[in-house]
């Protein structure tokens, strides 16, 4: 292993903002890949998903000194901004105004330790347990925040295309992201 | 309940967290955040559910050339020629381990072991310690200690899954901090890291973590050496 090889991602980030392509090519070769599958999975083509995840890296490559370990894990902060760059890569294809801002930062809030090391500890449940919680929510709460998350859509567009109260809508978001912690914390407690 | 209170706002947390509001409905709500505890610490509470959401989408092999072009660039921007000598100077001074290639999914023995001293002084001359510990035919460590740092030697361990690196940790006064290494075994089950800082540090520890490292340890020990005070 590489010295940046044997590194945590919270101290690659600084050799980042340093302009260390060493580190970057590590910190690349971790997360590439969840951070292409994720572009993907929102524009839907190839094509477009290795443009969104260019232009993600590159950001963290010119500001990766802005990443504040308190915040949040590294991984966390950079799939938000793979979202939020393919969510507006969706929007203008679709001719719709980018309805995220490219605030980086603002892709996490501050929160205590103690939340940070649980955060830590539910990123270890594999992509298939996830999947496997998500399956088993009710078609209409995945529907919803799928949708969202993956889709861009803002709740009220959500109604408007499921023909359903906007209250409807909110709530089955609610229930299912609920669910979703409710069953990803079990045995971390 | 009023629909300014935290009842009312409730539902607005998920959609908040998911960007589903609009960017005024998000104001009034991060207006309320500010001043209602309770729905902070729903949102607190929550807001692990919808980091987790990138996690569940299928993996798709990203193309190699986007690697080859995201770095060429980023070699670019930091200087086409002191970037490579910078590198390999740097590698060099640190470490001249190979990496390791083929690395296959297979599962850590884990083990709790006690530790023992059975050297300890400055015979020829060094300043060098070395603590053993050891639970046959689990993994096998010894932490060689040379002034204020060590080395600690792990043997016996079995390979990790492809996403998993071993994290080193010691703890000091009463509390558990990262040594800032991460490791993978070598192929014959054995794997070295250096500590930097074993000044005070009662036990050195390692667990198996996720690739990039954990801020907290988030499984149980494969290691934990006492080390003699």
């Amino acid at each position: 292993m590489s010295r940046a090889e044997r590194l945590a991602d919270e101290e690659l980030m600084p050799l980042i903002g340093e302009k260390d392509p060493d580190a970057f090519e590590v910190f690349y070769d971790r997360h590439g890949g969840v951070a292409y599958s994720l572009a993907y999975r929102i524009v839907g083509e190839r094509g477009a998903a290795e443009d969104v995840t260019q232009e993600a890296f590159i950001s963290i490559w010119r500001s990766g000194a802005r990443y504040d370990a308190a915040r949040g894990s590294v991984r966390t902060w950079m799939l938000g901004i793979v979202r939020n760059r393919a969510i507006d890569a969706l929007r203008s294809k679709s001719g719709k105004a980018p309805k995220l801002d490219f605030d980086d930062d603002s892709i996490l809030e501050h929160r205590p330790a103690v939340e940070q090391t649980e955060s830590e500890a539910l990123q270890r449940e594999t992509a298939k347990e996830v999947r496997g919680v998500l399956e088993e929510l009710p078609g209409e709460q995945a529907k919803v925040i799928q949708l969202a998350y993956f889709g861009g859509f803002s709740h009220s567009e959500i109604a408007g295309m499921l023909g359903v109260p906007l209250g409807t809508v909110k709530g089955r978001m609610r229930l299912g992201l609920e669910k979703i912690r409710g069953e990803l914390a079990e045995g971390l407690t | 309940m009023s629909e300014n209170g935290h009842e009312g706002r409730r539902d607005e947390l998920a959609a908040y967290l998911l960007g589903a509001l609009e960017a005024g409905e998000a104001a009034e709500l991060e207006r309320h955040l500010a001043g209602c505890e309770e729905c902070r610490t729903e949102l607190e509470w929550l807001r692990p559910a919808v980091q987790l959401l990138p996690e569940s989408v299928p993996r798709v092999e990203a193309p190699p050339k986007l690697r080859g072009r995201l770095m060429e660039q980023v070699r670019s921007e930091a200087g086409s020629a002191a970037a490579p000598r910078r590198t390999r100077s740097r590698s060099a001074r640190y470490w001249s381990l190979r990496p390791l290639a083929g690395l296959a999914a297979l599962v850590l023995v884990i083990a709790a072991v006690a530790a023992y001293a059975i050297d300890s002084g400055d015979s020829g001359g060094s300043n060098t310690t070395t603590v053993v510990a050891g639970q046959s035919p689990g993994v096998v460590a010894e932490v060689v200690r040379q002034g204020g740092s060590g080395t600690l030697h792990l043997a016996n361990l079995h390979q990790l899954p492809r996403d998993e690196v071993l994290q080193a940790w010691v703890e000091k006064e009463g509390r558990v901090v990262t040594a800032k290494t991460l490791f993978v075994p070598n192929q014959d089950g054995t794997a070295s890291t250096t500590i930097d800082d074993l000044e005070g540090v009662n036990t050195v520890m390692v667990t198996a973590e996720p690739r990039g490292g954990s801020v907290q340890p988030t499984s149980p020990p494969i290691v934990s050496v006492a080390m003699p005070q």
